[in-house]
């Protein structure tokens, strides 16, 4: 599974004012590949996908120092924002369009800006998509809307698609129906996709690997097999805790009721270290909004339950 | 071949596949030298990632449960491996263990347990032509 990095962004930093956006941000995308960008609202999602269309400036360096940069498909968006514009297939978060304008009218004022436009493989789409060319775009649905947008992303056939949150706003019969066009029209043609959502199980069937966003940094990239595989809950009495504790790559500790759940990282090799040392605990797997949760509002130090001064209530459960 | 995908589940949806695949080849559902869908369509159909059902039928076809002839497309195997089925039918046996024990732990006693079983296997074995009872 090696082929040319067409996306690449390293130590990427933003801030706006005295807000630090984005910190230290790095990651690439192989050719053909889908990759999530996951994380909470003001995680800083559109903010990297904005800067790798050009449309804002990264600063120079992060925090630390460290000099930052950026390559989709061979070209720099911070020097050649044009070239990647007209090679890269974009819907924003939200497009908005000329409301006044027909669908049609939209096609054919979208089409000059790309040297590669597809007229054909446009009017394909419309019907695929089931777009009347004389509907005005203000009265088309929401999941309309993003169809029209996908069109004129993807019909100048680019290599690159990059998606803001595409599914925000569509109910869930039109989510469905945007994974299958992802998967009809641009993982079975080759594509290297890259989109943001929050939406953890819409991705998961989709994406090939995932990045976790939170406060600007990437807290985890992996696809999302191995990130399941790594990721477990560990339940064990709170005194087997305190004398393994450091056995455990901690997320995130919960303890109450004389026991202690500890999700973990590296999950096999914990285990199998907890094993050689014969003490007692269960493992939970976890789904993907449980390992999101525990990476982006989990507390390695630990959190107490309330009651866990009261052992008594363990035999009263 | 229907094959149900729950979203949000601690299953792995490569692993909720291959397992719902070999459960249909154990009980005869998927039928020895029966074509499946292609890779492409399977992904369509469940609106999954092509190269997740590509993974899932490599997986299948290295345990011997799918056939790929090339140029037709994929098949169920005419020899289902037993051997494997065999291991299925021993983590079944680990399943119902489990929901044995969480019924003991709700108080039930052998006798209950005992009478439960028979009869939802009376209900569940009448429902589809009955066959042979013994």
């Amino acid at each position: 599974m090696s082929g040319p990095i067409d996306i690449s962004v390293q130590h990427l930093s933003k801030h706006f004012g005295r807000k630090q956006v984005l910190e230290d941000v790095t990651f690439e995308i192989q050719r053909g590949q889908t990759f999530a960008l996951l994380g909470r609202n003001g995680a800083g999602k559109t903010t990297t996908l904005r800067m790798l269309m050009g449309l804002l400036k990264p600063d120079k360096s992060s925090p630390s120092g460290v000099s930052g940069s950026m390559s989709v498909l061979g070209f720099d968006p911070r020097k050649q924002a044009i070239k990647v514009r007209s090679h890269v297939g974009y819907l924003a978060e939200d497009q908005k369009m000329f409301g006044w304008m027909s669908v049609r009218q939209i096609v054919d004022f979208m089409a000059p800006f790309y040297p590669k436009w597809d007229k054909e493989l446009a009017n394909r789409y419309l019907q695929k998509f089931e777009l009347s060319a004389t509907t005005k775009v203000k009265h088309l649905s929401k999941g309309q809307g993003v169809r029209l947008g996908l069109l004129c992303a993807l019909s100048h056939r680019p290599q690159v698609v990059i998606l803001d949150d595409p599914a925000l706003g569509l109910d869930p019969i039109m989510r469905k129906e945007f994974n299958r066009d992802l998967i009809v029209h641009l993982q079975s043609e080759g594509r290297t996709v890259f989109y943001s959502s929050h939406l953890l199980y819409e991705v998961e069937p989709i994406a090939d690997e995932v990045a976790i966003l939170d406060r600007g940094k990437i807290v985890i990239q992996q696809d999302t097999e191995s990130l399941r595989r790594d990721v477990k809950k560990i339940i064990m009495d709170t005194k087997d805790f305190d004398t393994h504790t450091e056995l455990l790559s901690k997320l995130d500790v919960y303890r109450g009721y004389g026991k202690t759940n500890t999700t973990i990282t590296n999950a096999q090799q914990s285990i199998e270290k907890l094993r050689d040392s014969a003490v007692k605990f269960e493992v939970i797997d976890l789904n993907l909004d449980e390992i999101f949760e525990a990476y982006v509002i989990g507390r390695p130090d630990g959190q107490v339950h309330q009651t866990d001064e009261e052992p008594q209530m363990q035999e009263a459960m | 071949m229907f094959i149900r995908i729950e979203k949000g589940s601690s299953v792995p949806i490569s692993r909720q596949i291959v397992s719902q695949v070999r459960a249909q080849c154990l009980a005869g559902t998927l039928e020895p030298g029966e074509k499946v869908p292609s890779v492409r369509e399977l992904a369509v159909t469940l609106g999954v990632n092509p190269n997740t059902i590509l993974r899932v039928y490599e997986k299948l076809t290295a345990e011997g449960y799918l056939q790929r002839r090339h140029g037709s497309g994929t098949f169920i195997a005419d020899q289902l491996p037993m051997s494997q089925l065999a291991s299925q039918t021993h983590h079944f046996e680990e399943e119902l263990q489990q929901v044995i024990r969480h019924g003991q732990m709700l108080g039930l006693d052998q006798g209950t347990l005992q009478a439960m079983f028979n009869r939802l296997l009376k209900q569940t074995h009448n429902l589809p032509e009955g066959e042979s009872e013994e």
